[in-house]
C-alpha cells in the first residue's frame, strides 16, 4: 500500500525536512523509537548516497507491505561510483540496519530500495 | 601502510603498536558512524567509547582470508555495538552487570568445554574452570534477560496468547486469602494434644523424617505414621469447618 511519494531536490536544507517526515510516517506504521531513528538513518545516508554521485533531484516512495518500504530514485547522477569512496561504509551501514537493500546504477539513473522494521 | 601489510604486521606480531596503527587509520569510521546515532539521549563521548572498542575488538576478529575490506567488515560490527548500546540502556531493569559478565563468562567456557571434551560440562566443571562457586554458577545460569509484564504467556493452557504476565499475578485479595488460612491452620493446630503438637513440630517445622521423629519422641516409626495420618485427618475436617464459615 502506497503511503506517501515526495519528489524534491537534493540539498542538506532539506535533509531536516524529509527527517521529520520519515518520523512521521514512521509513527503512522507504529514502528518504536528505535526503529524511527534507525529508519531516519537510512532515509538520510540513502539521499546523501544520491547527493554525493551528483543527484539533483529525487523521488521517495514510502509504500507499507510486511515492513516499511522505502525506495529513492534519480535520473540525474553524474559521478561514477569510483569516484565516491564513501559509498562503500555507507552501503555497509544500510546493509547493516535493513532488509532486501537493492542498489541500482546505470548512466544517470540510480535507484535504492530496502525494507525496514516488521508490520 | 596498506591494508593487508598492517593487518599481516598485527597478525604477525601481535603487538599492541601495531594494533593502534590500524586503529588510528579506521578511527574515521567509528567517528562517522556515532555522528549518525547522535541525538537519542545518549553523549557523543559514550557513544565513541562503544564504537572504539568494537573497532579494537574487531581488528581481532576480522579475517583477511575472507576478501573483504576492513571498512566493509567493521562498519556493521560497530553499527550493531552501537545498537545493541541502545538496546541494554533502554531496558528499565538491568541484570547486575556482574551477573551479565558472569553469563557470558560461563557461556564461553561451555562452549570451549563442549568443543575439547565433546560432552557439556557439569556445574562443578564449570565451577573449576572459573574458579567461582557453584551456587554463582547455577544463579548466573538461572537469571535472564527481565521481560516485559505486558508480554503474552504462551501455554498449553493459554492457547489463545491472551493473558499477560500481569494477569498472573495474584491479587492484592489472595494476601487476606493467605492471612485467613494461616490463622485457621494456626486454630486447627491448638485443638490437638500436647503429643501431636510435638509431632507436628519435628515433622512439618524441623522437617525431620519419620524415623528421626520417632527417635525424638521415644516412640516407634509405625506409631509416628499412625498418628500422623490421624492428626492431618483431623487439621483436614477442622481446616474445612472453618474455611466454609
Amino acid at each position: 500500500m502506497k503511503l506517501m511519494s515526495l519528489e524534491f531536490p537534493l540539498g542538506n536544507s532539506i535533509l531536516t525536512a524529509v527527517r521529520l517526515v520519515t518520523g512521521g510516517i514512521c509513527a503512522r506504521v507504529g514502528f518504536d523509537l528505535d526503529e524511527t531513528e534507525d529508519c531516519k538513518v537510512c532515509v538520510t545516508e540513502s539521499l546523501l548516497l544520491l547527493s554525493r554521485r551528483g543527484g539533483k533531484n529525487v523521488r521517495v516512495l514510502f509504500e507499507q507491505e510486511d515492513n516499511l518500504k522505502i525506495s529513492f530514485e534519480s535520473e540525474d547522477v553524474s559521478v561514477a561510483r569510483e569516484e565516491v569512496p564513501e559509498e562503500e561504509i555507507s552501503v555497509a551501514l544500510l546493509s547493516a540496519l535493513v532488509e532486501n537493500l537493492q542498489i541500482f546504477s546505470e548512466g544517470h539513473d540510480m535507484r535504492i530500495s530496502f525494507g525496514i522494521g516488521k508490520l | 601502510m596498506e591494508e593487508k601489510e598492517l593487518f599481516e604486521q598485527y597478525f604477525r606480531e601481535k603487538s599492541i603498536e601495531a594494533r593502534n596503527q590500524i586503529v588510528e587509520k579506521y578511527f574515521y569510521i567509528a567517528e562517522m558512524l556515532v555522528k549518525k546515532f547522535v541525538g537519542r539521549g545518549v553523549e557523543y563521548d559514550d557513544l565513541l567509547s562503544v564504537a572504539s572498542l568494537a573497532l579494537i575488538k574487531g581488528i581481532d576478529r576480522f579475517d583477511l582470508s575472507k576478501g573483504v575490506k576492513f571498512s566493509t567488515f567493521i562498519t556493521p560490527t560497530i553499527t550493531g555495538e552501537i545498537k545493541n548500546y541502545f538496546r541494554d540502556r533502554s531496558r528499565l531493569i538491568h541484570l547486575p552487570r556482574r551477573v551479565s559478565e558472569l553469563k557470558a563468562n560461563i557461556k564461553r567456557a561451555s562452549d570451549e568445554f563442549s568443543a575439547r571434551e565433546g560432552r557439556n560440562p557439569s556445574v562443578r566443571e564449570l565451577s573449576e574452570l572459573l574458579q567461582i562457586s557453584e551456587e554463582e554458577i547455577v544463579t548466573a545460569m538461572e537469571s535472564s534477560a527481565p521481560l516485559s509484564l505486558d508480554r503474552a504467556v504462551s501455554s498449553e493452557e493459554d492457547e489463545e496468547g491472551e493473558n499477560t504476565f500481569l494477569d498472573l499475578l495474584p491479587d492484592k485479595n489472595d494476601a487476606f486469602e493467605q492471612l485467613e488460612q494461616r490463622d485457621a491452620v494456626r486454630s486447627a493446630l491448638k485443638e490437638l494434644s500436647k503429643e501431636e503438637q510435638t509431632l507436628v513440630f519435628f515433622r512439618f517445622g524441623k522437617e525431620l523424617s519419620q524415623s528421626e521423629t520417632a527417635k525424638h519422641m521415644h516412640v516407634s516409626q509405625m506409631y509416628i505414621s499412625r498418628m500422623e495420618r490421624k492428626i492431618l485427618e483431623k487439621l483436614r475436617s477442622s481446616l474445612k469447618e472453618s474455611l466454609a464459615e
